[in-house]
């Protein structure tokens, strides 16, 4: 048995999803409108509700790997099974269509900390992809009219975002130059220094993705997300989109942290490193002082593409709009720029030599 | 009798007329080392005429075994003042001179020839002579290439900007220098170009940093000193005056005859 929630509408029952435009819930139907707070409270009494029927649950429902790859939710608007993957958390009914949380998934440790709600809609997603193929000139010509939008998924992505104190100590071999003349000599003096740098530094919610479906670099490219507009964790904003649990733990997603906090950590010292001729970095330590690690819904537009055959995913922040995605490249019109470029470059530079050598 | 006298004054004028010309104008060839065979020198000898009329400038050259202990200067230049070279009353001309035994050559000018050959433009014949082949032997070549250049360096000269420092004329291998540089320059610049234009169309990146959560602020520094390890000096000699930069121009000397020559020399 799952356990699966869904938002009726308390003025007609119809299900209500979350509208990013109003920040608030709203109902499609009746046009209701409804605070988070007020769906806050009525979340908590179906929880309950929710959880003695879990209770009730057989344990031999849950045997032999069946939580882990797919798992079955039966809707409860219409009844109809739906099969989704172990770490789905929100989706739609394939039968209805009805939005559904699956609120067993945020049970327990899973539970996210918080959440930024999605501030762009579907159509502003699919209007940001029209603009970034706009501007390229060796996309090929025909890709915008031919490639067939095959789907465009509101997801909140699961992330796990890293605070952390560091202390470093570095130590840098530098380098200052002076010049003089003197009779018939041009002096250079060369003095070598040893250089040292200690201190702390902080970082906030550095973010790394922890759901495995999730290609990492796409995430990174639409970096950074507004930690302002994080909001205390309720399962009602997943109506209406789509939500991942974690499947990569908190120790996996650790190591690509330290990663880039060492390396800003290293960059922020060297920068304080200035009046010298070079300055190269010697080694030293950079060691975490404290750090906590919370989990959190980022929300993110997919879209996927297909053109020739070949699978094009794109990826939209659902908060700044950043929007981001490989493009074919026409090699074709790539050697035709590159011989045009050549010919009128090379005959302005041949013209220019002739004049003046 | 008065017709015969007249018959005897017009027969005299036409064999002054006749001879003049062959007293006047000494050979512009002189081939005493033998370096030409006899269609060469013919052929080289009617193209230094043509050239010598065309532009009022006597172009000679000048073989020899030895100088007999002269300097090619001295040597180049007395020749051509004792030689009776020169047109005009400035004796416009030049001569160039191939001392096969010390191996030097030197070019002597004179006249109009001073100004429109400039020490440069002798550098640059020297160069080009040798281009062509005299120290290989092949004479004819290289003598025939002097030839031509004087044509040019006088048909230039006629502007009133003869070829100096800085604007010497091109030679092949210039423009070929010159095409390699501006193609290949060409091409590394479209090439950044497209690279940008190829770069636009690739937007997913890792990141490398996390400066965006740098708490803003938060970099307290405990400690930062500097510890001297040790100096260096080094020293380069200045570089005294920098030559060229526009200098050009003919240096001139005078000759033992008195005038005034302006040329210059090398070994080949």
């Amino acid at each position: 048995m799952s356990t699966l929630l869904e938002y009726k509408c308390p003025n007609c029952a119809g299900a209500i999803q979350f509208d990013s435009a109003s920040q608030q819930m709203e109902c499609p139907f009746c046009g209701a409108g409804f605070t988070m707070e007020s769906l806050q409270a009525m979340d908590e009494g179906l929880g309950q509700e929710q959880r003695e029927l879990a209770w009730n649950a057989p344990e031999a429902a849950w045997t032999e790997g069946e939580t882990e790859g797919m798992a079955v939710y039966l809707c409860q608007s219409c009844a109809g099974e739906i099969v989704a993957d172990a770490t789905t958390a929100a989706t739609k009914c394939p039968y209805c269509d009805n939005p559904v949380v699956m609120k067993g998934q945020f049970s327990g440790a899973l539970r996210p900390d918080a959440v930024i709600p999605f501030k762009l809609d579907k159509k502003a997603a699919v209007a940001a992809l029209q603009k970034h193929l706009m501007g390229k000139r060796l996309l090929p010509k025909v890709f915008r009219d031919q490639n067939h939008l095959d789907e465009v998924k509101g997801i909140y992505v699961p992330f796990w975002l890293y605070d952390a104190d560091m202390e470093a100590q570095l130590r840098y071999r530098t380098t200052q130059l002076r010049r003089w003349s003197a009779g018939n000599y041009n002096y250079t003096e060369t003095s070598t220094f040893y250089v040292y740098r200690g201190g702390r530094l902080s970082f906030d919610r550095v973010p790394v993705d922890g759901s495995s479906k999730m290609p990492d670099d796409l995430m990174e490219s639409i970096e950074p997300f507004d930690w302002r507009d994080a909001v205390d964790f309720q399962t009602a904003y997943l109506a209406g989109y789509l939500a991942d649990k974690y499947d990569v733990d908190r120790d996996e997603s650790t190591h690509r942290a330290n990663e880039r906090i060492r390396r800003s950590t290293e960059n922020a010292f060297a920068k304080t490193v200035t009046g010298y001729a070079s300055v190269t970095p010697e080694g030293g330590s950079v060691n975490l002082l404290g750090g906590t690690v919370r989990y959190a819904l980022y929300p993110v537009w997919l879209l996927n593409t297909t053109w020739r055959g070949k699978k094009f995913t794109f990826a939209m922040n659902g908060q700044t709009g950043k929007f981001v995605g490989d493009l074919p490249m026409d090699k074709g019109a790539y050697f035709r720029w590159l011989a045009g470029a050549a010919a009128v470059a090379g005959a302005v530079l041949t013209g220019l030599l002739l004049l003046l050598m | 009798m008065m017709k015969k006298i007249i018959c005897a004054l017009l027969a005299l004028a036409l064999t002054a007329l006749l001879a003049l010309p062959a007293l006047a104008a000494p050979p512009l060839l002189v081939d005493e080392a033998g370096l030409l065979s006899e269609s060469e020198a013919a052929a080289l000898e009617e193209k230094l005429a043509a050239l010598s009329a065309q532009w009022k400038n006597d172009i000679v050259i000048v073989t020899v075994d030895s100088t007999g202990g002269a300097s090619p200067e001295a040597f180049a230049d007395d020749w051509f003042d004792y030689g009776g070279y020169g047109q005009g009353e400035s004796y416009d001309g030049l001569l160039l001179l191939l001392d096969m035994d010390t191996r030097d050559w030197h070019i002597s000018t004179c006249g109009g020839a001073i100004d429109a050959f400039t020490d440069a433009g002798i550098e640059f014949l020297g160069k080009r002579l040798i281009a062509d082949g005299l120290s290989d032997g092949e004479y004819a070549a290289a003598f025939n290439g002097f030839a031509d250049w004087c044509g040019q360096f006088l048909a230039r000269a006629e502007t009133g900007r003869p070829y100096d420092r800085g604007s010497l004329p091109r030679t092949a291998g210039d423009y070929a220098k010159i095409l390699l540089l501006g193609l290949g320059g060409g091409l590394l610049i479209a090439f950044l170009f497209t690279g940008s234009m190829k770069k636009k169309l690739r937007t997913v990146r890792r990141k490398q940093q996390a400066a965006d959560y740098l708490r803003p602020g938060s970099l307290q520094l405990a400690y930062a000193n500097e510890q001297l390890l040790f100096r260096n000096v080094t020293r380069t000699l200045r570089n005294s005056d920098t030559p060229s930069s526009g200098g050009g121009g003919s240096t001139t000397h005078k000759s033992s005859s008195g005038r005034s020559h302006g040329g210059g020399g090398g070994k080949f």
